[in-house]
């Protein structure tokens, strides 16, 4: 009989190590211990936090004209913030670098929904000829009609990547420049014969994946199942890159935080952005 | 929908005159009472859902409930629900999730919010309407008697508003006023 009262103890202890700082109001709501407070709960408010555009805690929205409105300590206290410090590999050295340009008294640099230059990567499921495959769907923001809509930018898609191998030197099968005179009669050997018919484009041939993709599911063969996660890219601060993703977790360093950060010299923007879209 | 139109008259007229202007833009005041009304329409939703996941409910009363509560989303709305175990999304249709949520086989079921809400900016889609999300946190617990405390968990809920001019005739004048909508839900279960 004595196991009761210390089974219930347990229960108690465990459960209120389980739901730590979590009591009732007056109004029977949860009081908050500070966590969802300090989570950074939507990319609008990952937005505002960099432009120091809301109070601390989120309550008070600054405008334009109000006196903390893109303050500059209130913005280095927030961008402080807003990195993941628990599994990124930002050095701190990098960050204080990024926090300088962005809050810089002459140039100071604010993000800005409609600005463009940063876009989504969506993790996706799609089932293609029967079986679960990843699709990574990249989005961007443009201007539509009366206000904004996300349209389809790019796709990767692992079978149409590995679909599209162009051989280069000697293994490069082509079409001889005298096929004209036989009214390109080799077209059958060159095609039916070879299965890189890729080999037959122009240099610079891109394949173009997202109207594959948007082909592929008008015929059915790819059929969408659902949403795994969402990041975004950032190339709106200059001569800088950082990704954006969410990390739900314990503790208060939670939701849309900086996972990535990279200070670009010339040319890197494009390695990065052929890097995203898995491009060679 | 009903119940909304003489709170949304009086929250409207009563600041129509001196604050909105006459185009569609949304000023910070106007935003304000978007807001407010927005929020009044999601605790409304919290409470429908209380009701309809509580075992004292009775079928009839859990089904007028659903009834009231899908009256405050737009045609179409989905919940979108995924766990720390999987973050793959699971859709369901709004009344499909209600009819889950009162079919759950626990003895007493116990839905309470935290005191922590975040309302996004306003975004104007192509058709000229207002989008929004509302963020709010959910703790559910569910007993059952065998096993005693058996399921609780906490989501984070992100819910769509949808914010549009409308006009109604009032003795005879029209008058302008703006409506509020819930749209798609993303629910997440959260490590909290």
């Amino acid at each position: 009989m004595r196991i009761v009262p210390l089974i219930t103890l347990i229960t108690i202890i465990l459960s209120i190590h389980s739901a730590p700082g979590q009591t009732l109001n007056s109004s029977g709501r949860i009081i908050d211990d500070g966590r969802f407070a300090a989570a950074t709960k939507q990319v609008n408010q990952f937005f505002r936090r960099f432009n120091a555009e809301e109070s601390k805690d989120g309550t008070i929205r600054y405008l334009p004209g109000d006196e903390n409105y893109h303050n500059e300590e209130l913005r280095k206290s927030f961008i402080n913030i807003l990195f993941d410090n628990e599994t990124s590999d930002v050095s701190n050295e990098l960050k204080r670098e990024f926090i300088n340009h962005v809050v810089s008294d002459t140039y100071p640099q604010f993000l800005n929904f409609h600005g463009g230059e940063w876009f989504s990567e969506v993790n996706t499921v799609f089932n293609y000829n029967g079986k679960r495959q990843d699709v990574v769907l990249f989005l961007k923001l443009q201007p539509q009609g009366l206000g904004y809509e996300w349209v389809i930018e790019n796709v990767s898609f692992e079978p149409f990547t590995a679909a599209f191998d162009k051989p280069t030197g000697d293994d490069k099968k082509f079409l001889h420049p005298l096929s004209h005179e036989l009214g390109f009669m080799n077209l059958r050997k060159a095609i039916v014969e070879n299965p890189k018919p890729e080999s037959y484009t122009p240099d610079g041939y891109e394949p173009d994946y997202l109207t594959l993709f948007l082909y592929e599911i008008k015929n059915e063969r790819l059929k969408f199942v659902t949403v795994k996660d969402t990041k975004f890219h950032f190339f709106q601060i200059d001569n800088w890159y950082f990704e954006l993703s969410q990390f739900n977790r314990p503790g208060f360093n939670t939701g849309w935080l900086i996972a990535n950060l990279m200070k670009l010299d010339d040319g890197d923007k494009q390695i990065i952005l052929n890097y995203i879209y898995d491009r060679n | 929908m009903k119940k909304y139109i003489p709170s949304l008259l009086i929250f409207f007229l009563a600041t129509s005159i001196s604050v909105f202007a006459q185009d569609d833009s949304i000023s910070p005041q106007r935003k304000q009472a978007i807001d407010s009304l927005a929020l009044e329409k999601v605790k409304d939703l919290s409470k429908y859902i209380s009701i309809i996941g509580s075992k004292e409910t009775q079928f009839s009363e859990a089904t007028r409930v659903m009834d009231r509560a899908e009256e405050l989303f737009a045609p179409d709305a989905e919940m979108g629900v995924s766990s720390i175990n999987t973050n793959e999304i699971a859709y369901y249709k709004i009344r499909r999730y209600f009819e889950r949520l009162m079919a759950l086989n626990y003895d007493r079921v116990n839905i309470s919010w935290y005191d922590i809400h975040y309302i996004s900016d306003l975004e104007r889609q192509p058709d000229g309407r207002y989008v929004g999300v509302i963020t709010i946190y959910q703790r559910f617990e569910g007993t059952s008697q065998e096993a005693g405390l058996n399921y609780r968990d906490t989501t984070k809920k992100d819910i769509t508003i949808y914010v549009e001019k409308k006009q109604t005739q009032i003795s005879g004048r029209t008058i302008e006023f703006w409506d509020v909508l819930l749209g798609d839900v993303r629910v997440t279960e959260t490590s909290a």
